[in-house]
This record gives structure tokens, C-alpha cells and sequence, in this order.
């Protein structure tokens, strides 16, 4: 077992900009709208940052190939940049290899980096990229996960209508949210009664496709109070990857990700977490479409597996809850602008931990979990981060 | 003694009724609907469908007969060997160019195997035609396939004679280029042109065997229009009622297939001693005489037992789905390296088996999925029927024929797969229901066709 990266590295400064239909900005617009936010948040000049890290799942338009995106938009040249892609976990994993970096003492101060530019694309939603020609064709983002759904379903009862109440809860979130895609508030009727996009998600079941980016600054944990008093720890990383063909397994069970019970259990060690529903006090978790939300629940540990209808059902993870989970409104608020999101998702931790989260704020925020997941619930990455 | 030893036919599962033509051209319906495939289906795929049936029994030959394959220069006949798993060794062809092209396939395969060059031979008659919109032939034309079995043992039906002629007669044809068959369907060509030469078949049939005409207890005669048939059964001396319904009015008029789907289905009704009289026309005739063995006794019969249908109740939606294969142009383009390295797992559907653990799997892959061993794995075909895992209803997917079902399939025998499934009534999935696999055409390239498999529900 390995040590711990528990109070060795602090994130000193977040940016965001606000999600949405950007379409009179380019990538690199966003790219310097966010990493500026983030220097400036923190106190820094770019001459500060020692290495970089940029999350883009999809190249488009010559942007997010490789390091060099980083490199021009913020004309930060001669310095360290590497690319992270790992499906839709792009974005925590980005920030969980800033940070090993860091708490290597390698770098003291290093930028994480998401953009992803979807907008700019002439088709609807994304496209599958790399996969195999005749394995799996036919199966879009929401059908992967429509496919657990059904088989959960089938296991645990539920239906649309337990999903339509994560859709009112992240929606009611999101309205609160100046940064959200959407700030909108929906009715249970209207999510029901939406056109279907891949059975069982009708459209409020699924996130929209967004342009975005988020960014933020860490350092060593023991030189952060040299930039601000307010800085926020990293308590825990856990990071898992299971198979990408899932359903060529016939033991895979299809109503959760192993992935994520790896990766909670990782980060829970290293941040010392053992009751995680008592301990986390608030989550920003992959709510991709309305039932991976559910089984976030139960993958996380917050409830025990198929027990998440009752989680959302019993209001635990509302705003008001014992455990608000997307405080910000999500994935489903917020689209998913795939190598963004997972900064994004830090940014919202970062400024609850805070206290600067406004009408949204969640009470006694100490702890904070950020989770992404990525591919058919391949690819999970935990980040757990703390008030000092 | 050389003759038929097994038979099978494809009829789709998609039909057209007449009066869903009739009503989009505001013209009159003939009566009935018409067997029609499904977007993903072409005469390969059903050609194949039709052979699968006759498996596992391994042919040494398989003989494709269309005047619709896929492909001018890539054998028909050699990738349904392939897709039915069968070796290198198998002999193939493909019989083009003319209607009879099923017969006379059917005609070189007897003559092969009295020969000795065979001892087993499929052929296969498939047909997907395209009548012009609005036209007398898009109303009659159907989609199907038969396949007839001949060896040297266990024969159901002996040959007793065989006779052939041609004849270049213009009455309909479709050149290299045309999408749609030309007919100049008249009364002077049905007289003329099909009447003129099954009649002369059929007499030089009846001398050479030596037979007379009331001896004949089952006609199976291919038909231009699902009427004249009758005309040449009166010629030839043989009553109405023992000439094989044309199946005019469920089916259609299928091209190459239909002899051979008329002669499939007059063997499942018949009885030893019958004296079965098969003529397939197209610029000329081909004819047959068979004498059914009690061998026929030992058949589970009938073996072509009508499965479920699934009407169409729109002309357009019909049409869209019709043009898709030509049209769509959004597959992937293919190196023949990844398409030769992957043709045991994608075309023969070869799975891995681990002899440590006992698990097969899909796709083929260097180590066990569920020990992780790495020692003696072998390929082993997969079984193609299972039972559905869990599956979605996706409207994202760009289909012709939303929403597209995906399947996840736990196959009898071992391996899960994920696969799109077709020919389904989308209010009528449910985890656990039986499906089998099918070869289905994907989506297509601009240089390539793609065929891959589907799932389907049984029965």
C-alpha cells in the first residue's frame, strides 16, 4: 500500500466560465477565460505555473489535440504541458496528475485545465471515437447507460418516474447556478412527458451538450498560506478502470460501476473517510444521465446497492438533505463539456468548502467529494478535498 | 441416386400490404401484401439465413443463384460460406444474370454430384428486386430465399430428369447500371415469352423421364405474375389443383428464389411416391422432375412453418427504409488487414474458450476474461441463439427506422454479446426473451458493404 496524499497538496485558486452555447468564442477564448479566473483567484501571474495539465476529451478544430492547446492559448511556452484524455473522467484525472506532481515536490505550483468546445461541432451529441467498427455499433452515450438503467431496473424496480425526481433536484440546483447551461426549474410531469432519447431517458434524463472550461491552481500544501489563508486541501485521490466492453462480460451484473467503488474506496482511504454518507458533506458526483446519479449513490457508499431509488426518493440528496449532492445543478444543469466537467466539478467543491456558494451553499461544508466516470463506467476518478 | 436432401427457405419478417402502395399512388391494389426486407437485409443476408438452416451438416459446395447480389465482383456465395463458418475446402459460386439463375444453379449442382465432384451441395436462390415506384412490378415483387440441399445420400426427392433452354426473349431485364427492372409485361410476352418456354420445358421433361402428365402430383412453377402459371399446368395436362400455390398474395414474386421456394414448399407437403415437377423461367427455362423417397418419412415436417410479420402501414417510412442500403455512405472504411485478422471473430463468430475456467467469450482476446489465464485458449465458434440481458430503445442513433434497439445477449453455450437487434416489435422487448443471431447488413461505406450481426426474437 502506498502512502497517502492526504494535506500534501492545496488548490489555491478555481476559475469557471460560464457553461452554455458559447458559440462566439473560440476554445482557446475559454481556455484563457478560465485559467485567468483561476490565477487571478489565486493571486498569480501565469509566469507562476511550473507545469500544466490540460483535459480535452475530443480534439476539434485543431483544439485540445495535444499539449500545445494550453501552450498557445495562454501563450505559456517552454514550461511542462501534458494532455490528458480518459473518456468523460478527463477532467479529474487531469487534477489527480497535477497533483501527484506536486506532492512529489517535483513542482511547487502547477494548472489544471479543462475545455472542451462541443458546440463547435456540426453533429448532435458526441460521436463514439476509436471504438471498434461493428462492436457496439448502434450504442450512443445515452444508450450505454439506458442499458444499465433497464437492467436495474429489472432488478430493483424503479422507472422513470425515480428518475425524474434527479432530474427536479439537479434542475432546481442549477436555477440557483449563474454558471449553469441551464437555469431552469422542471416539474416531474414535464421530465416525464419529454420526448424519449434512448428509452429510458427522455430528454431531462440526459445532459445537455455544452461548451465550457474550468481551471485550477495547486500547490504544496505547505507553502499555499504564502497565497491565501482560505485554501483548500486535498484529503483523497482514488482513480479505477475497469473493461471497456462491459457488455462482452457475462459476470458483469449492469446495474453498477466497479469502477467507482474502486476509486471511492481508494480516495476514502487516504482521506481517512469510513462512513462516507456521515463523513462527505457534500458531492458533486457524474450525473451524465438521471440514473447514473442513482447508482453514484450506491458506488460511492453513500446507500447500499439498489437502495438509491430510496436516496433520492427520501429527499437525502437534495439541497436540504443530509448529503446534497450536485449542489451546483450537475451534469444535468451544467451539459458536459467532457474534459471541462471534472474541474468544473472541483471548482463547485472548492468554493463550497469556502462557504462562498451563496443560495446554494450547503451547511458545515467541510468535506467535499468530486467524482467523475467515464466510457460505459470504465474509467472512475474520486477526489476528496477538505477545509484545513 | 442423386436428388434434394434438405430444403429451407428465408421468407422476411416485414411485409407490405398492397393497399399501402395502392393508397400512396392512388392506384388499385393487388390483392394481398408482399414480403419485403428489412432495411438490413439483402439477398446475401437472407441467402445466408436460409443456408444457416441447413447446418450443421457440412456442404461440400454452396451455390448462390440472384439477379440482386451485393456485390459485380465479390463472391456472394464465398462470404455465406464464411458467415456460416464453413472451411476453406467448400466450393462456391454465384449464378447471375438471369431469373433462372437459382435453377440453374440448382441444375450444375445435380450434375456435380452425379458427376462425383460432390457428394453435398447447398444451393441457394435469393432475390431483393426493386420495381420502379408506381409500377405494375413494385407491387408483385417480394423478398426471399430458398436453399435445396442435393447429395448422393439420404435423398428425399430423387432426380429423375432435368431439362434446360434458352431463349432471349425481351420481356424484362435490368442492365449493369439500372436500379429498377424494365418490364414489358404485355400479353404477348406472358404468352409468348414464360408460357412459351415452361410449356416446352415441361414437355421435354415429361418425354425424357417417360411420364405422363397425370403422374404429376405436385407442380411448383415459377411465375411472372402469379396467374399464367396456371396457364402452362393446363398445357402440360396437369389439374389446378395440384399446381403449388404461387403465393402470390403473401409473398410476391421473388426473382431467382422462387422455384426454389415453391419446390421447397411442395416438399414439405409431400408424400413418398410424389412426382414433383419444378420450371424456373428467365430468357428460357430450366425444369426438373423428382420422385419424393421415403426418406422424406424422416423429416420433422413441416419444417417451414410461417413465423411472425410485421406490416408496414406506411408507404413512405416503406420507401425510406428501401433506399437506405444504396444511399448510407457513414460506415467506416475498412483495411483488409483488420477485416482479415478479425474474420474468425467477426464473420465466423469464433469466440475465446478457456480450458482452465470453462468460460467463452467475445470478443477473441489474448487472455481470459474471467481467470486471466493466459495458457492453451482456443477459438471456438459461438452458438447464435441466447436469451436478452437488458437492452435500450435509442432515438439518438441515426437509424432509417428509429429507435434502434440494442441488445445485450447472454448466448446458449457460453459468451455475451452486445449487438443491435432487428426485426422486433419494439413494445414487445423484455429482459429474457429468446433472440437468435442474424447477419445483417451495417451501415455502408462509400467502397464497402459491412454485414455484421444482429439479434433477432425467435419465432
Amino acid at each position: 500500500m502506498g502512502q497517502s496524499i492526504k494535506d500534501k497538496v492545496a488548490v489555491i485558486g478555481v476559475g469557471c466560465t460560464k457553461f452554455g452555447d458559447r458559440f462566439d468564442q473560440s476554445y482557446e477564448d475559454l481556455a484563457v477565460e478560465a485559467a485567468f479566473a483561476a490565477f487571478g483567484d489565486a493571486g498569480i501571474g501565469p509566469e507562476r505555473v511550473e507545469a500544466a495539465w490540460l483535459g480535452t476529451y475530443s480534439p476539434y478544430g485543431g483544439n485540445g489535440k495535444a499539449s500545445v492547446a494550453l501552450a498557445d492559448s495562454l501563450r505559456l511556452y517552454g514550461k511542462p504541458i501534458t494532455r490528458v484524455e480518459n473518456f468523460c473522467a478527463t477532467g479529474t484525472d487531469a487534477f489527480r496528475n497535477a497533483c501527484m506532481a506536486v506532492a512529489s515536490g517535483v513542482y511547487d505550483v502547477a494548472l489544471v485545465l479543462g475545455v472542451e468546445k462541443l458546440k463547435d461541432r456540426p453533429t448532435r451529441g458526441i460521436a463514439r471515437e476509436g471504438v471498434h467498427p461493428y462492436q457496439g455499433d448502434g450504442v450512443t452515450a445515452p444508450g450505454m447507460f439506458a442499458m444499465s438503467a433497464n437492467r436495474y431496473f429489472h432488478r430493483f424496480g424503479g422507472g422513470r418516474e425515480t428518475l425524474a425526481k434527479v432530474a427536479v433536484k439537479n434542475h432546481s440546483n442549477g436555477a440557483l447556478n449563474p454558471r449553469a447551461h441551464l437555469q431552469i426549474n422542471v416539474t416531474e410531469e414535464q421530465v416525464l412527458k419529454a420526448p424519449i432519447i434512448s428509452y429510458p431517458f427522455g430528454l431531462y434524463d440526459c445532459c445537455p451538450t455544452t461548451d465550457g472550461a474550468a481551471a485550477a491552481v495547486i500547490c504544496r500544501a505547505d507553502m499555499a498560506r504564502d497565497f491565501r489563508d482560505d485554501y483548500v486541501l486535498v484529503k483523497g485521490l482514488g482513480m479505477a478502470v475497469t473493461s471497456g466492453r462491459p457488455w462482452f462480460d457475462a459476470c458483469y451484473e449492469g446495474v453498477g460501476f466497479a469502477s467507482t467503488r474502486a476509486a471511492a474506496a481508494e480516495a476514502y482511504r487516504m482521506a481517512g473517510i469510513e462512513n462516507p454518507v456521515k463523513e462527505v458533506k457534500l458531492a458533486e458526483v457524474h450525473d451524465c444521465f438521471t440514473w447514473t446519479e442513482i447508482s453514484n449513490y450506491e458506488d460511492l457508499g453513500f446507500c447500499e446497492k439498489g437502495q438509491g431509488i430510496h436516496f433520492i426518493g427520501e429527499g437525502r440528496s437534495a439541497l436540504s438533505g443530509d448529503l446534497p449532492v450536485n449542489p451546483s445543478g450537475g451534469l444535468k444543469s451544467f451539459g458536459h463539456p467532457i474534459g471541462a466537467s471534472g474541474v468544473r466539478m472541483i471548482y463547485e467543491v472548492v468554493t463550497q468548502l469556502r462557504e462562498q456558494a451563496g443560495p446554494r451553499q450547503v451547511k458545515n461544508a467541510d468535506i467535499g467529494l468530486a467524482h467523475n466516470l467515464g466510457g460505459p463506467g470504465a474509467v472512475a476518478c474520486v477526489v476528496v478535498l477538505g477545509q484545513q | 441416386m442423386t436428388g434434394i436432401t434438405a430444403y429451407s427457405t428465408y421468407i422476411p419478417r416485414h411485409r407490405l400490404p398492397r393497399e399501402v402502395i395502392a393508397s400512396a399512388w392512388a392506384s388499385r391494389a393487388t390483392p394481398g401484401a408482399k414480403a419485403v426486407a428489412n432495411f438490413d437485409e439483402d439477398s446475401l443476408t437472407m441467402a445466408q439465413a436460409a443456408v444457416w438452416k441447413l447446418l450443421p451438416a457440412a456442404p461440400d459446395a454452396i451455390y448462390f443463384g440472384s439477379t440482386s447480389a451485393p456485390h459485380w465482383q465479390r463472391s456472394s456465395a464465398s462470404l455465406i460460406a464464411a458467415f456460416c463458418n464453413l472451411p476453406a475446402e467448400t466450393a462456391t459460386a454465384d449464378f447471375a444474370g438471369s431469373l433462372r439463375a437459382g435453377t440453374t444453379a440448382l441444375r450444375a449442382a445435380l450434375d456435380y454430384v452425379t458427376a462425383g465432384s460432390s457428394a453435398r451441395a447447398i444451393v441457394v436462390g435469393s432475390d431483393s428486386r426493386d420495381g420502379a415506384p408506381e409500377s405494375a412490378e413494385e407491387m408483385i415483387f417480394g423478398d426471399a430465399a430458398a436453399a435445396i440441399e442435393v447429395g448422393n445420400r439420404n435423398v428425399i426427392a430423387e432426380l429423375l430428369a432435368h431439362v434446360s433452354r434458352s431463349d432471349d426473349f425481351l420481356d424484362e431485364w435490368r442492365r449493369d447500371a439500372d436500379r429498377y427492372v424494365t418490364s414489358l409485361a404485355s400479353k404477348f410476352s406472358t404468352t409468348r415469352g414464360y408460357e412459351a418456354n415452361a410449356i416446352a420445358a415441361g414437355q421435354a421433361l415429361l418425354k425424357r423421364a417417360s411420364i405422363a402428365p397425370e403422374n404429376i402430383t405436385r407442380a411448383a412453377l415459377a411465375s411472372l405474375d402469379g396467374r399464367s402459371h396456371l396457364n402452362v399446368a393446363k398445357a402440360l395436362g396437369i389439374p389446378a389443383d395440384r399446381v403449388e400455390d404461387s403465393r402470390l398474395k403473401e409473398i410476391g414474386v421473388t426473382g431467382a428464389a422462387m422455384p426454389l421456394l415453391l419446390l421447397a414448399e411442395a416438399l414439405d407437403r409431400a408424400q413418398p411416391g410424389d412426382v414433383i415437377l419444378c420450371i424456373g423461367y428467365g430468357d428460357g427455362a430450366d425444369g426438373f422432375l423428382f420422385r419424393v423417397t421415403e426418406e422424406i418419412a424422416k423429416l420433422p415436417r413441416p419444417l417451414l412453418a410461417p413465423g411472425s410479420v410485421l406490416p408496414h402501414s406506411s408507404y413512405p417510412i416503406y420507401r425510406k427504409l428501401r433506399e437506405f442500403l444504396r444511399e448510407d455512405t457513414t460506415g467506416p472504411e475498412l483495411s483488409n488487414v483488420l477485416w482479415e485478422r478479425q474474420e474468425s471473430q467477426n464473420v465466423r463468430l469464433h469466440g475465446t474458450f478457456c480450458p482452465l475456467c470453462g468460460t467463452l467469450q467475445f470478443p477473441i482476446a489474448p487472455i481470459c476474461q474471467n481467470c486471466h489465464n493466459r495458457d492453451g485458449l482456443v477459438e471456438k465458434p459461438l452458438q447464435r441463439r441466447g436469451q436478452l440481458f437488458t437492452f435500450n430503445k435509442d432515438y439518438l442513433y441515426d437509424s432509417p427506422a428509429p429507435p434502434t434497439v440494442n441488445a445485450v445477449v447472454d448466448l446458449e453455450g457460453g459468451g455475451r454479446l452486445l449487438c443491435q437487434m432487428t426485426d422486433v416489435d419494439e413494445s414487445k422487448v423484455e429482459i429474457g426473451m429468446s433472440v437468435e443471431l442474424v447477419l445483417r447488413r451495417m451501415r455502408g461505406a462509400a467502397s464497402m458493404h459491412h454485414y455484421y450481426w444482429k439479434c433477432r426474437p425467435i419465432g
